[in-house]
C-alpha cells in the first residue's frame, strides 16, 4: 500500500520558476547600472579634460619594496592561488565547457599557473616602477568618467535586455563599486596642481581599522537578532567598552597583560549590558527596542559623568595605548593588500577571526541550529526542548561581549585616548551594516569594510577641505547615505529572522 | 502504551477551559475527540504536551502517574503532537527541522547531517513516506510539511501521537492520505488522538470517539453507536440543521464584473494571476482553494484594500479600480473580513460604535461639532435586538464578546448600508455550529434581496451548502467555475490544481 496519493503537488520553487523571480530582478538591476553609468557620463565625464587625479598606491611612493623576484613577493601570491583555487574551480564550473573540465587536480593547477603568470605581471605592470616603488597613477578624470560611464552603461544594458538570472547581483556590486572609485578620482580632481595626493593604501588600510568596530558591533547585532532579539544597545556597549578598557590599560600602565585585561573587561562590561538587556526582554518581557535606548541613555550618562569628574583630574587614566601590530610574515609585504590586511592591530585579526568562527558556529554547529531556530519560531523549538529563554540569554550575552570588544577598537585597538561621543552612533549604523550583510556573518563583515572605506575616504578628504570641489559635509555624510539606501531595502530582497524582536512566551 | 487523563481542570481566569476532563487511550487505538471551537480540546492536549500546566488532575501512562511540565518531558515520555500550526520552521531544510533539539553531534558541537539524513530516510522508508531531507520546509506542499511533523514526532520514539485539526488545512486527497497515514501508524502499535470537528472524518477512522463541550466530557462512543446527527447533537448541546435551507437563486443582470485581475501578495509575489468572474444579482458566487490561493488578496483587491497590478473590477457599470476604499463602500460593497478581530472590528470600543463604524461621515451620526450619540446609541439597541446579538447592552466592549456575535455585529454593521454586493471571507470561520447555522441563513437572506454575494471559505462544506456557483481558486488562478453539484473528488482534483478527467460541466 502506497501512502504517496495520485494527486498533483503544488507548484513548489524549481529552478525554472526562481530563474522567472531573479529575471524580474535583473531587470531593476539593469536599469539600475544604465542609470548610474549616464550619470558617470555626465558628471565625471563632464569635468574638463584637462583635469587629472593623482593617486598613490603606497603610503608614497619612495617606499622601497623588495625586488620582484623576491621570495617575499613569490610566496604570499602562490599560497594565495593555492587556497583561492579549489572556490575559483568551484565558482568557473558552471561556465566552462564540458570538454574542458578534466580533474579538479589538473583544474586547479591551471588555475595556480595561470593566476602566476597573469595576475602577477598585470599587478607589477601596473603597480611597481622599474625601481621595485609602487607607483603614482596620474588618471585623468574625463576620460576615466567616459570609459567607465560608457562600460556601466553596456553592462545594464546587456543585464536589462537578456535578463541574466545569474550574475545580476554581482554585476550590480561591480558596477557601485566602479562609480565610487569614479566617484574618488572626480572628488580629488586638479590634485596634482595642489599637492593633494590621493593615498590608495593609506585609505584602504584606515577603512579596515575604521571598520574593525563596525565588524564587532554588526556581528553582535546578527547574533543577537539571529536568537530574535534586537540589540539596539550596542552604541551603549561601546561606550562602555571603549571607556573601559582605555581606564585599565591606562592604570597598569600600558604592560603587555593590561591590555589582555582591557580587553577582556571591554568584553566582560559588554556581555553585562547585554545580560540586563536579556533579563528586562525575556524574563519581564519588556519592548526590547525602549529597553536598548534606555540603556545607551544610561551608557552615555554615565561615560559622560567618568569622563568630566574622574578623567579629567586623573589624566593619567586616559593614556593613549595602543594594542601591538602584528604584521604577518610575508604576507605584509604584498604590495597594497599586504599593509591593508595583514599590518594590523591585533584586534583586527580578533575581529576578522570572529566573522569566521561566528559563521562557522551559525551554520554548522548544534547552538547555532538551535539559536537559528529560536530566532525563527520560538514556540517551534520550545516544543522539541529547546529552551527558547536559555538560547536568547546565551546569545544576547555573546552578542555584549562582542559589541564590548567593538568599543576597545575605538581607543587601545589604534591607541588614541578616549573622547566623549567619539561612538557617534556607529552603534546604530552596525545595525544598519546588519540588514546590509543580511543578517550573515560574512555579509556584515563585507558590508563593515564598505562603511569603513566611505568612513576613512571622508576623513581622508577632510585633511584638504579646502581644496575640494564640494563641501567636506558632504563626504561625511556618504556612510549615512548608504545607511538609508541600505536600510530601505536597496541590497535586494532581504529576509529578517522571522520572530526578530517578537517577545515569546508558552502559553 | 496505554493513556490516562485523571480530573484535568484548567481554568484561564474565571473561564474554566477544562472542567474535570477524564480520558482513556489504549494502545493502537485511534480516539477521536470531536467539539466546537473553544470546547477545551486544543486546551486538553496542550496540557498533555507540556504547553501549559492544569490547576489539577493526574496524568497516567501505562497506569503509572507521570508529571509533564514542559514538552521535553513529554517527548521522553514518547507523547509527540501535530500541532494545527505546524511548529516547523520554514527556512530550515526537512532534516534539519526533524533533528532539531536532539541533534547528532560529531565531532562536538558540529552536526553530523550525514547520519541525521541517514536514519531520517531509513523512517521515511519504513513509514512508506517520500520525502526528501534536504528539501527546505517552504517550499513544500502542506500535506507533505504534516507528513514531516509527524516524521518528526516519529523520530522521537513517539507512542503517542496527538494530531490536533490536521485535515483543517488538506485539500480533500490530501486528507485521504493522512487517513492511509494514520491506519499504518495504528496498524504498528501507536496510539493516535485525532482532534477535529469534522463528523464525517471521525465517523470514517475513529475506534473511539469522545466529545466535548464547554470544558466537559459529554460523552464516548463509537462510529458504530452513532451517527452524524447524534453527534451533531452531543457537540452543540441541542438539535441543529446541519444542511442550508435553500431556495433556487433568481438571478438579475451582472452586478460585479472582474476581468483580469492581477494583484500582488505583501512579499512583492503575483498572487492573484488573472482572474476573471461576473456575479449576478441575486447569487451567491462561492470561492473554494486551499488557504495561500489568493484568496485573501482578491477580497482584499476587491474591497480597494490592496492596490491591484492590473485589470478592473466593475460595479453596475462603475470602476472600483483605483477609487479609495471608502468610494468603494459608499458605491455598495459590504465587506465581512477574514480577520474579524484584527480587520472588522475595534475590540475596545462599544457594540454601538462598532456597528457604524464605516457610516461616521454619513449626515445620520455624524453632526458639525461630534458625534449623534443618541442616534448611535439608538441604532445599537436595534441591531442588537434584531440580530440577536448576545450583550448586556450596547455600550459593552465588542473584546467581552464571544466570536459568534463578534461576527454578528460584522455583518449587522455591514447590511445596515445599501449594498450591491457582499463580500464574505471565511465568514464562519472559528464560529459554533449555532452561529453557522444563523451567519447561513443570513447570507442566503441578502441573496434573496438581490445582492450579488461572494463567499470564500476554505470550508468545502460550506462552499458547496452556499453556493449557487462554485469557483475554484489554484495558485492565484480560477481552475473552473463549477456548480455545487459537482463530486467532491473532482473539487479536491481541482483545488490541488489539476483538472477531473471527466469534465466537471464548466458554467463560467
Amino acid at each position: 500500500m502506497s501512502i504517496a496519493p495520485e494527486i498533483v503537488t503544488p507548484e513548489i520553487v524549481t529552478l525554472q520558476n526562481l530563474r522567472r523571480i531573479t529575471r524580474e530582478r535583473a531587470l531593476g538591476y539593469g536599469i539600475t547600472l544604465i542609470l548610474i553609468g549616464v550619470l558617470e557620463v555626465l558628471w565625471f565625464g563632464g569635468a574638463g579634460s584637462a583635469l587629472k587625479t593623482t593617486i598613490e598606491l603606497g603610503y608614497n611612493s619612495s617606499t622601497a619594496m623588495p625586488s620582484i623576484t623576491s621570495a617575499l613577493r613569490v610566496i604570499p601570491l602562490l599560497i594565495g592561488l593555492l587556497l583561492l583555487a579549489p572556490a575559483v574551480s568551484h565558482a568557473a564550473r558552471e561556465f566552462i565547457p564540458e570538454r574542458l573540465k578534466f580533474t579538479k587536480g589538473v583544474r586547479n593547477f591551471f588555475i595556480i599557473v595561470g593566476g602566476y603568470l597573469v595576475i602577477w605581471p598585470i599587478v607589477l605592470w601596473l603597480g611597481v616602477n622599474s625601481d621595485g616603488a609602487l607607483r603614482t597613477l596620474t588618471i585623468p578624470v574625463s576620460t576615466t568618467g567616459y570609459v567607465v560611464g560608457i562600460l556601466t552603461v553596456v553592462a545594464g544594458i546587456l543585464l536589462a535586455w537578456r535578463r541574466f538570472d545569474r550574475g545580476a547581483s554581482p554585476l550590480l556590486y561591480a558596477g557601485l563599486i566602479v562609480f565610487m572609485l569614479g566617484f574618488l578620482v572626480w572628488v580629488a580632481r586638479g590634485s596634482n596642481v595642489s599637492g593633494l595626493h590621493l593615498q590608495l593604501t593609506g585609505i584602504l588600510a584606515a577603512a579596515v581599522a575604521a571598520a574593525t568596530f563596525l565588524i564587532f558591533g554588526s556581528l553582535s547585532g546578527t547574533l543577537c537578532e539571529r536568537s530574535g532579539v534586537v540589540n539596539i544597545a550596542i552604541e551603549g556597549q561601546f561606550m562602555t567598552g571603549a571607556i573601559s578598557s582605555v581606564m585599565v590599560v591606562s592604570a597598569m600602565n600600558g604592560t603587555g597583560i593590561s591590555k589582555l585585561l582591557g580587553v577582556l573587561v571591554a568584553g566582560i562590561l559588554g556581555s553585562l549590558l547585554g545580560w540586563v538587556l536579556a533579563v528586562m526582554s525575556l524574563r519581564y518581557k519588556a519592548n526590547q527596542i525602549i529597553v536598548g535606548i534606555v540603556i545607551v541613555a544610561f551608557c552615555t550618562a554615565v561615560t559622560q559623568f567618568i569622563m568630566f569628574q574622574v578623567l579629567d583630574t586623573h589624566q593619567n587614566l586616559n593614556g593613549a595605548y595602543p594594542l601591538p601590530v602584528w604584521a604577518i610574515p610575508f604576507f605584509s609585504h604584498i604590495p597594497i593588500i599586504g599593509p591593508i590586511l595583514f599590518d594590523q592591530n591585533v584586534l583586527v585579526y580578533v575581529a576578522i577571526l570572529g566573522v569566521v568562527i561566528a559563521n562557522i558556529a551559525l551554520f554548522r554547529t548544534r547552538w547555532g541550529l538551535r539559536v537559528r531556530s529560536v530566532g525563527e519560531k520560538p514556540i517551534a523549538a520550545e516544543t522539541v526542548g529547546v529552551s527558547v529563554t536559555r538560547m536568547r540569554y546565551g546569545a544576547v550575552i555573546l552578542g555584549g561581549f562582542v559589541a564590548g570588544l567593538g568599543g576597545a577598537a575605538f581607543t587601545i585597538g589604534p591607541g588614541t585616548n578616549f573622547t566623549f561621543g567619539m561612538t557617534n552612533g556607529y552603534g546604530y549604523i552596525a545595525l544598519a551594516i546588519m540588514i546590509f550583510g543580511r543578517w550573515r556573518p560574512y555579509g556584515a563583515l563585507m558590508a563593515s569594510l564598505l562603511f569603513g572605506f566611505t568612513i576613512a575616504l571622508s576623513a581622508n578628504l577632510n585633511i584638504y577641505l579646502n581644496q575640494l570641489v564640494i563641501p567636506q559635509q558632504f563626504i561625511s555624510m556618504l556612510p549615512y547615505v548608504i545607511t538609508i539606501a541600505a536600510v530601505a531595502g536597496l541590497v535586494g530582497r532581504i529576509r529578517p529572522p522571522a520572530a526578530d524582536g517578537v517577545p515569546f512566551s508558552r502559553e | 502504551m496505554k493513556l490516562e487523563l485523571r480530573a484535568v481542570t484548567k481554568h484561564f481566569g474565571s473561564l474554566a477551559a477544562n472542567k474535570n476532563v477524564n480520558l482513556v487511550v489504549e494502545p493502537g487505538q485511534i480516539h477521536c475527540l470531536l467539539g466546537e471551537n473553544g470546547a477545551g480540546k486544543s486546551t486538553l492536549m496542550n496540557v498533555l504536551y507540556g504547553m501549559i500546566s492544569p490547576d489539577s488532575g493526574q496524568l497516567l501512562i501505562n497506569d503509572e502517574v507521570v508529571s509533564i511540565r514542559d514538552p521535553k518531558d513529554a517527548v521522553t515520555h514518547k507523547i509527540g503532537m501535530v500541532h494545527q500550526h505546524f511548529m516547523l520552521i520554514p527556512v530550515f531544510t526537512v532534516a534539519e527541522n526533524i533533528i532539531l533539539g536532539s541533534e547528532p553531534v560529531k565531532p562536538w558541537p558540529f552536526i553530523d547531517h550525514q547520519s541525521a539524513t541517514e536514519r531520517i530516510v531509513a523512517l521515511a522508508k519504513e513509514y512508506n513516506f517520500d520525502i526528501d531531507p534536504s528539501a527546505t520546509i517552504e517550499n513544500l506542499p502542506i500535506g507533505t510539511q504534516q507528513r514531516v511533523e509527524i516524521l518528526k514526532a516519529l523520530s522521537h520514539n513517539a507512542e503517542i501521537l496527538i494530531l490536533d485539526e490536521p485535515t483543517a488545512v488538506l485539500t480533500p486527497q490530501e486528507a485521504d492520505a493522512l487517513m492511509i497515514v494514520m491506519r499504518t501508524l495504528k496498524a504498528q502499535g501507536k496510539s493516535i488522538i485525532f482532534i477535529t470537528h469534522k463528523l464525517k472524518e471521525v465517523l470514517e477512522i475513529a475506534d473511539v470517539i469522545t466529545v466535548m463541550r464547554l470544558g466537559e466530557v459529554v460523552g464516548t462512543t463509537t462510529p458504530a453507536e452513532t451517527n452524524e446527527a447524534a453527534l451533531a447533537t452531543m457537540m452543540v448541546g441541542r438539535d441543529v440543521s446541519l444542511v442550508v435551507e435553500k431556495p433556487p437563486a433568481h438571478t438579475g443582470d451582472v452586478t460585479l464584473g472582474v476581468t483580469d485581475l492581477f494583484v500582488q501578495d505583501d512579499r512583492g509575489l503575483t498572487a492573484v494571476k488573472g482572474v476573471s468572474f461576473e456575479v449576478r444579482a441575486g447569487e451567491i458566487l462561492a470561492f473554494a482553494g486551499v488557504q495561500g490561493n489568493g484568496q485573501t488578496e482578491l477580497v482584499e483587491a476587491l474591497t480597494g484594500l490592496r492596490r491591484v497590478t492590473a485589470g478592473s473590477v466593475v460595479l453596475n457599470g462603475t470602476e472600483l479600480v483605483g477609487q479609495s476604499v471608502r468610494d468603494v463602500l459608499n458605491a455598495g460593497v459590504g465587506h465581512v473580513p477574514e480577520d474579524r478581530q484584527r480587520h472588522g472590528l475595534v475590540l475596545s470600543l462599544s457594540i454601538a460604535d462598532n456597528l457604524v463604524l464605516d457610516q461616521l461621515d454619513s449626515s445620520q451620526y455624524k453632526s458639525w461639532w461630534g458625534r449623534k450619540l443618541k442616534a448611535i446609541v439608538e441604532n445599537g439597541t436595534r441591531r442588537i435586538a434584531e440580530y440577536d446579538i448576545r450583550a448586556q447592552n450596547e455600550a459593552e466592549p465588542l473584546s467581552s464578546l464571544s466570536g459568534g456575535n463578534q461576527q454578528k455585529v460584522v455583518m449587522a454593521r455591514e447590511l445596515s448600508r445599501e449594498l450591491k454586493v457582499l463580500i464574505c471571507a471565511q465568514p464562519t470561520r472559528g464560529l459554533d455550529v449555532g452561529s453557522i447555522e444563523f451567519m447561513h441563513r443570513q447570507i442566503v437572506a441578502i441573496r434573496d434581496e438581490g445582492v450579488a454575494v461572494v463567499i470564500i471559505s476554505s470550508e468545502l462544506d460550506e462552499v458547496i451548502a452556499l453556493g449557487d456557483r462554485v469557483a475554484v481558486l489554484y495558485d492565484g488562478i480560477i481552475q473552473d467555475i463549477v456548480p455545487p453539484t459537482t463530486s467532491r473528488e473532482d473539487f479536491g482534483l481541482l483545488m490541488a490544481g489539476s483538472r477531473p478527467t471527466v469534465s466537471a460541466g464548466s458554467i463560467s
